[in-house]
């Protein structure tokens, strides 16, 4: 008898102990990691404080803005719109932890869909988290999902209706806030994200932004920089300095038919300069294998390279070396660098001056730790 | 007799050589894409740098050849850019098939510019590819793009000049002086 109720109590126990930390750990994804800005940076915000409509909502973000003092044009980058993409948001942070502005002013957002961090994207089996080693220590950072959590956005209708384009796309979508702009102050929690962003956009007078992503080595948009029509000579003169930089990104132009996303509505609704960026991260891709930390860390995958051996289909994946961490952060870091250089050519009296980020070489030889604070 | 035979050979593939270097291309030139990529805008760029007085029309059709004297594609799919075209990939292919016959039957000459290294061969974009080098009279390629020979094949089975560089920016120069 009492042998019976001590083995209930300790499975009781065991699972109430399993439950407990299980909870902890669920709970633990909806505390973004801290960051560490450069000594430079001269105030933090929310992405509230333009629109109060996402107040109190995992909507809300960090705005991190360094304003040089001196006259000049103002940039947006954004990192995190799709927070399964390690190299976006990992471009930012870098970006964030080590920039000076010596001209015009630079505004971050590292975490654009907060909400995506808080969850994880079902049936992929990804990490919840990967590490960074730095030489005092490792920095954790949050592997999220490409869409805005369920538990802050639901149900997603069987078909989603884009506002205000009206264009039919799959339920899921409803939830991918790069598919969300221009946004709307009574939509959805994604569409409210993104109104607030576009917000942010025309308060700041923001003249160039940035959104960084990473794709599939099988998608054909990899390792480009899509642009708006109307500013393709930034975008083609970027293309050629990344070039000689030993970068080869294509350019690509953004549909004028496809809504939604960053690279269209920004250039339709604003008066910013869009760009948005893709590397390659095999550890999104449909024949990647094991999904580990490793995978998304060193970007390195059997499949894709027999994959690429075959020559059926244009793979973006460089068989000996993968696609590595500090590759993919470098490219985007790199690419900011040029657009902003390209930009600053074509708008002289509007320039953005920017200092201290590390180039492609360096990232390669020293490892995206290197380029942490903490 | 050997002797003579490899005399005779060696002064007709220098003739050959000296024919196919010596081709040049008059202006005004038309600039076109096979496949909508945006490689095209940088042709264009690389175009004005080196003077030359071109146009470039991104879907050009039989009708905009008048008055231009060489015609120059680039080719490599883009699925974004043929989103921006409003077209499909089969219109997008046939438009090109008439563009090249016409400017065959004109007798404007095409010169194709492959400036997207691997990010525009195979998949999609091959056929472009294909079709654009072979009635092609003259070739520049960036070298990344033909890392398995495909532009070197089809330029000696057809005997069309190639000239491979590094990167886009080397494209000017060769560029530049088929127009001298």
């Amino acid at each position: 008898m009492i042998r019976n109720h001590l083995s209930t109590i300790i499975i009781f126990l065991v699972t109430a102990a399993a439950g407990v930390i299980a909870a902890i750990s669920f709970g633990k994804m909806h505390h973004p990691e801290e960051l560490y800005p450069s000594t430079f940076l001269t105030k933090k915000g929310m992405l509230s404080d333009y629109f109060d409509g996402i107040k109190g909502t995992n909507g809300d973000t960090e705005v991190y803005l360094f304003d040089s003092g001196v006259e000049g044009g103002t940039a947006l980058l954004g990192g995190g719109t799709h927070a399964n993409e390690a190299a976006s948001f990992l471009a930012s942070v870098v970006i964030l932890e080590n920039l000076k502005v010596t001209q015009g002013r630079v505004i971050i957002i590292p975490r654009m869909n907060n909400s995506a961090f808080t969850c994880s994207d079902p049936m992929e089996g990804f990490p919840e988290y990967f590490g960074i080693p730095t030489d005092n220590g490792t920095r954790t950072f949050r592997l999220g999902s490409r869409v805005t959590n369920p538990l802050d956005q639901w149900p997603d209708p069987l078909v989603f209706a884009q506002y205000p384009s009206n264009q039919q796309l799959s339920g899921f979508e409803t939830r991918n806030l790069n598919r969300a702009y221009p946004g709307r102050p009574d939509g959805n929690l994604t569409e409210k994200v993104a109104y607030a962003i576009i917000q942010l956009i025309d308060k700041e007078n923001v003249n160039i932004a940035f959104d960084l992503h990473e794709s599939s080595p099988e998608v054909p948009i990899v390792n480009v920089i899509v642009y708006h029509e109307k500013y393709e000579d930034i975008a083609m003169g970027a293309v050629l300095g990344l070039e000689m930089a030993g970068l080869q990104f294509s350019p690509e132009t953004s549909p004028k038919n496809f809504h939604g996303l960053s690279h269209r509505e920004w250039g339709d609704f604003t008066n910013a300069v869009p760009f948005l960026m893709e590397t390659s991260n095999p550890s999104m891709g449909r024949l990647r294998g094991k999904t580990d930390v490793d995978l998304v860390l060193r970007g390195y995958c059997d499949n894709y390279k027999k994959a690429k051996e075959t020559g059926a289909l244009r793979i973006a994946y460089r068989e000996d070396t993968g696609e590595p961490i500090e590759h993919r952060v470098g490219r985007h870091i790199m690419g900011f660098k040029e657009l902003i250089n390209s930009y600053n050519y074509y708008y002289p009296e509007n320039q953005i001056v920017i200092e201290n980020l590390p180039d492609y070489d360096l990232m390669m030889e020293n490892g995206v730790g290197k380029y942490l604070n903490n | 007799m050997k002797a003579r035979i490899s005399t005779i050979v060696t002064i007709l593939i220098f003739f050959f050589t000296v024919s196919v270097q010596a081709q040049t291309f008059e202006q005004p030139v038309l600039i076109s894409s096979a496949g909508q990529s945006a490689d095209v805008k940088l042709v264009k760029m690389l175009a004005q740098r080196q003077g030359l007085d071109a146009t470039t029309i991104l879907m050009a059709k039989p009708a905009d050849l008048t008055g231009f004297k060489t015609l120059i594609i680039v080719p490599g799919f883009s699925s974004k850019g043929l989103g921006a075209a409003g077209i499909s990939q089969q219109e997008e292919m046939e438009r090109v098939q008439t563009l090249i016959k016409s400017a065959n039957d004109l007798k404007i000459p095409i010169v194709m510019l492959h400036i997207g290294g691997n990010a525009r061969r195979k998949g999609q974009s091959d056929a472009f590819n294909q079709i654009v080098a072979e009635n092609s009279k003259a070739m520049v390629v960036v070298r990344q793009g033909d890392e398995d020979g495909f532009f070197t094949g089809i330029s000696k089975a057809k005997n069309i000049p190639l000239t491979l560089v590094d990167k886009i920016a080397e494209t000017a120069t060769p560029l530049g002086n088929l127009f001298k």
